[in-house]
């Protein structure tokens, strides 16, 4: 009871922190922004547009008002949930950021999925024979796949199985000869949706065939991290005293490893996830940026470059949020699972 | 664990193989089950690198949303493959009055917007108010335009703020194609992003950034498109649009975005029979921007040593693969008034005489500051060619030190005069002398030798000459080819004193495969999209 009033306080604390947290966040944003060299108007105008044009776009963005009116406006707009509009297409953030993070989502959970089983498949192989073939292997993988510039071997990936072999698209996110659904954004769940409801597999097809190529890219980039970490703590795990005791009291080692060890060992593996879904929701640009993936890591670099500033700060504070909450979600999810824990 | 066989090897044995298996289930399946959807061999695949955040004429500023207009739009002129100006929805040419302040144009009266719509004086009004009001590009217009009115169904009157020899050509801009007043009732003071009403031989049937599927516009008033429609798609890098044409994924590539050594090697694949190759006009031009009122470069002595030490040809030849010609002016040899030879060659004997002039050699070497765009590969391959270049030939004189800075964040200190020499490139917003004459050298305040405000300060040149500012404005006011003696003059004077150094000249190229015929360009650089058809 007292286990579970700590973690009630915590969640609690860490609640009223997120707010604290996400508005110095987009402070430091909002100013990193105006002070980093680079204008809009340069960005939509190009240099030589008379300075009257100039003048007359700036102050139609409303970027000839003080830093302080700016920085008030976006805070007000902010706490009722206005991101502001994009500089580039006046089009909502939300919009923008709404017909973007579906598709980085879709990636990323399905990358992480993969990741995760082949990275636990790899780390899990070695402990039958420790220092054997297969447990070099996959130290090896391990370390190969984290060590790999993720840009380099998307395009090798990108040449092999899309331009010499022709097996899957070079890139995008589907098909041209289709439509996309304009339903949730997500086309896997679209295109199921569609197919249960007797509309055909051609939407799933089309996005599956187009999600392949970079979701096993960055999912097997991933995975090195997923594979030594769980090889290292299932290793240390399975020399404890506990699971020691497990075997001295004539448990399989089936029951041993499964029971006893690799439950403990998996703890690591929860945060670590965790902290890879954090830089998975904005940070597969490279990935995105190969495959022509139209994701929101990529989606703010150009806005960096086009110095979007309401885009750049919508899609920050967005991507930070997620991130609080993914983090608040795992430490709680560690917290359960882990007794051994402490909130007190 | 040590010294503990584990039972679950076998279990693992078999365990393994098959969550690899499950892990690579997509790839196989991706590679075999999922077969790709057939695509319709009555459409074609446009590829290029351009996203477009908008397709509103009045907020297209970028390449590939100027490209799509020109196929969904219609101008009231436009200028042929041969660069020839040609009515389009204008009946004939402006007629102009004696002051030359108002110019009057019939209108077609068979043209329907792609929503049934007549197209008429009224819709153009509307069209060039609304850019006027809330166009990106709405200086295009303005400076040169102060009212438009229908004085009749389809006669239209324009009153200039002073007489503008190349009204025409203005009016061939992309972005002045007419827009219908009715389906942008509620857009007449916003743009509409993502819908486009026009009257030109596709319609739009979707649009996303990143796809766009066209149509054919079945009550167009001309010769309907060759072929049956168009997705233009947009990746995001230059091994995927060249790995997608080369698998066959998209029929047509645009050369916007895609890396010089690419070009090359579908150019070489061109010249072996393998693909088609289009190229349109060379319109844009690479220029160094030399910074005139500061030391060292504001002695004209040295500007013009600098002039004669830059080897364009063999820059061209090592960096553009040969895909660039060499460029001795600011006005691209396709258009009137140009003057090829302007700027001097190569002269590595007369730049040594003019660096020693300006005491520089036997002992003191000039170090030359030159900045490049970091995001420009390009950039990078020319200052890192041409300081190998002075290094080798004026060495003793000159010493190129290079750095990089990002394109936007160069933009915002041009004006400040943060560069001693930077690379920069244009492409006139229509093509006519006009609009790379005074986007450069053009300037509103003035000290001397020195421009305050305005093109060539906000250029990082900062050169003004007497006179100069007269003659620009003269030759805006006189047509045809009246005019071409004065601009001859201002691109000989402009050569004199070296503010610019041309460096080469940029022409669009495209790529096709076999079965699909060759792109054909217009005058104004965009692939003719409704001449495309399969063979």
């Amino acid at each position: 009871m007292g286990r579970r009033r700590a973690l009630f306080r915590y969640l609690m604390a860490r609640l009223a922190l997120a707010p604290l947290m996400l508005w110095l966040i987009a402070t430091l944003v909002f100013l990193l922004l105006r002070v980093a060299p680079g204008d809009p108007i340069d960005a939509l105008l190009g240099t030589r547009a008379p300075e009257a044009a100039r003048a007359a776009l700036r102050a139609q963005l409303g970027l000839d008002r003080s830093l302080g009116e700016q920085y008030s406006q976006f805070i007000t707009q902010l706490l009722q949930g206005d991101l502001g509009t994009s500089l580039t297409n006046q089009e909502p953030v939300t919009e923008v950021i709404g017909n973007s993070l579906p598709a980085s989502l879709e990636l990323g959970g399905t990358a992480l999925l993969i990741a995760a089983v082949v990275g636990l498949a790899v780390g899990f192989s070695g402990i039958a024979r420790p220092e054997g073939k297969l447990d070099l292997a996959g130290r090896l993988y391990g370390v190969g796949t984290y060590a790999l510039p993720p840009f380099w071997a998307a395009m090798v990936v990108q040449l092999v199985f899309a331009v010499w072999l022709g097996w899957l698209p070079v890139g995008g996110r589907f098909p041209t000869s289709l439509i996309p659904p304009a339903a949730s954004g997500f086309y896997l769940l679209d295109g199921l949706e569609q197919g249960f409801h007797g509309g055909g597999w051609q939407i799933l097809g089309g996005a599956l065939r187009h999600l392949i190529l970079p979701a096993t890219t960055l999912g097997v980039l991933l995975s090195g991290i997923f594979a030594n970490s769980l090889r290292l703590n299932l290793r240390r795990t399975l020399g404890t005293d506990h699971v020691e005791a497990a075997r001295s009291r004539g448990l399989g080692e089936a029951r041993v490893v499964f029971r006893h060890a690799l439950p403990n060992a998996l703890l690591p593996v929860l945060t670590i996830t965790g902290i890879t879904v954090a830089s998975l929701i904005g940070g597969a640009l490279l990935i995105e940026v190969t495959y022509s993936w139209p994701g929101i890591a990529f989606r703010l670099q150009e806005a960096i470059g086009q110095r979007d500033y309401p885009l750049v700060q919508g899609i920050v504070v967005v991507v930070s949020t997620l991130v609080v909450l993914v983090s608040l979600v795992v430490d709680v999810m560690v917290a359960v699972v882990d007794p051994r824990v402490s909130y007190g | 664990m040590n010294g503990h066989q584990l039972w679950p090897e076998s279990l693992l044995n078999a365990a393994l193989p098959a969550l690899l298996s499950a892990s690579l289930l997509l790839l196989a399946s991706g590679c075999g089950l999922i077969a790709a959807p057939a695509s319709r061999p009555d459409r074609l695949i446009i590829a290029s690198s351009s996203r477009l955040d908008s397709v509103d004429p009045a907020g297209a500023y970028t390449f590939g949303a100027m490209q799509l207009l020109s196929a969904l739009g219609d101008t009231l002129y436009s200028i042929d493959r041969a660069g020839r100006l040609q009515p389009r929805l204008a009946a004939d040419f402006p007629s102009l009055s004696p002051d030359g302040l108002k110019a009057r144009l019939s209108l077609r009266r068979d043209v329907l917007f792609h929503d049934g719509t007549a197209f008429d004086a009224r819709a153009m009004v509307f069209t060039l108010e609304r850019f006027l009001a809330i166009g990106k590009l709405s200086y295009l217009l303005g400076e040169r335009v102060s009212g438009v009115r229908a004085i009749g169904s389809h006669e239209l009157e324009i009153t200039l703020k002073r007489p503008y020899g190349a009204l025409p050509q203005l009016l061939s801009a992309v972005n002045l194609t007419p827009v219908s007043p009715t389906a942008y009732r509620n857009h007449a003071r916003r743009l509409l992003n993502d819908r486009f009403v026009g009257t030109g031989p596709y319609r739009l049937v979707s649009f996303s950034d990143r796809k766009q599927r066209l149509d054919p516009f079945l009550e167009f008033w001309g010769p309907p498109p060759a072929n049956r429609g168009l997705d233009l798609v947009a990746l995001s890098n230059s091994t995927a649009l060249f790995g997608a044409l080369r698998s066959g994924e998209v029929d047509v590539l645009l050369s916007t975005g895609l890396e010089i050594d690419q070009q090359a090697a579908l150019h070489r694949q061109a010249s072996r029979g393998r693909l088609w190759e289009g190229m349109g006009p060379p319109l844009e031009i690479g220029f160094l921007s030399l910074l005139t009122d500061r030391a060292p470069l504001n002695n004209p002595v040295l500007r013009q040593a600098v002039s004669v030490s830059l080897d364009r040809e063999l820059i061209s030849r090592r960096v553009s693969l040969g895909l660039r010609n060499p460029l001795r002016n600011l006005v691209p040899p396709s258009l009137e008034g140009t003057l090829p030879d302007a700027w001097p060659g190569y002269r590595p004997a007369l730049a040594r005489k003019l660096y020693r002039r300006a005491g520089y050699c036997d002992g003191k070497v000039l170090p030359l500051p030159l900045t490049f765009r970091s995001n420009i590969p390009t950039d990078r391959l020319f200052a890192l060619t041409w300081q190998a270049q002075l290094r080798r030939d004026l060495g003793d004189c000159v010493k190129l030190e290079v750095s990089g800075m990002e394109s936007t964040t160069a933009y915002r200190q041009l004006g400040d005069g943060a560069f001693p020499m930077i690379l920069l490139d244009w492409m006139g917003d229509f093509p006519d002398a006009d609009n790379y004459l005074v986007p450069l050298l053009g300037c509103d305040e003035q000290r001397g030798d020195r421009c305050l405000r305005g093109a060539s300060a906000a250029s990082g040149s900062f050169w003004a000459a007497p006179g100069l500012q007269e003659q620009l404005r003269r030759s805006a006011a006189l047509p045809g080819e009246a005019r071409v003696p004065l601009l001859r003059t201002i691109q000989r004077r402009a050569a004199a004193a070296s503010p610019y150094l041309p460096v080469w000249l940029v022409a669009p190229r495209a790529w096709a495969r076999l079965p699909v015929s060759q792109p054909q360009y217009d005058g104004s650089g965009r692939v003719l999209l409704q001449d495309l058809h399969r063979r």
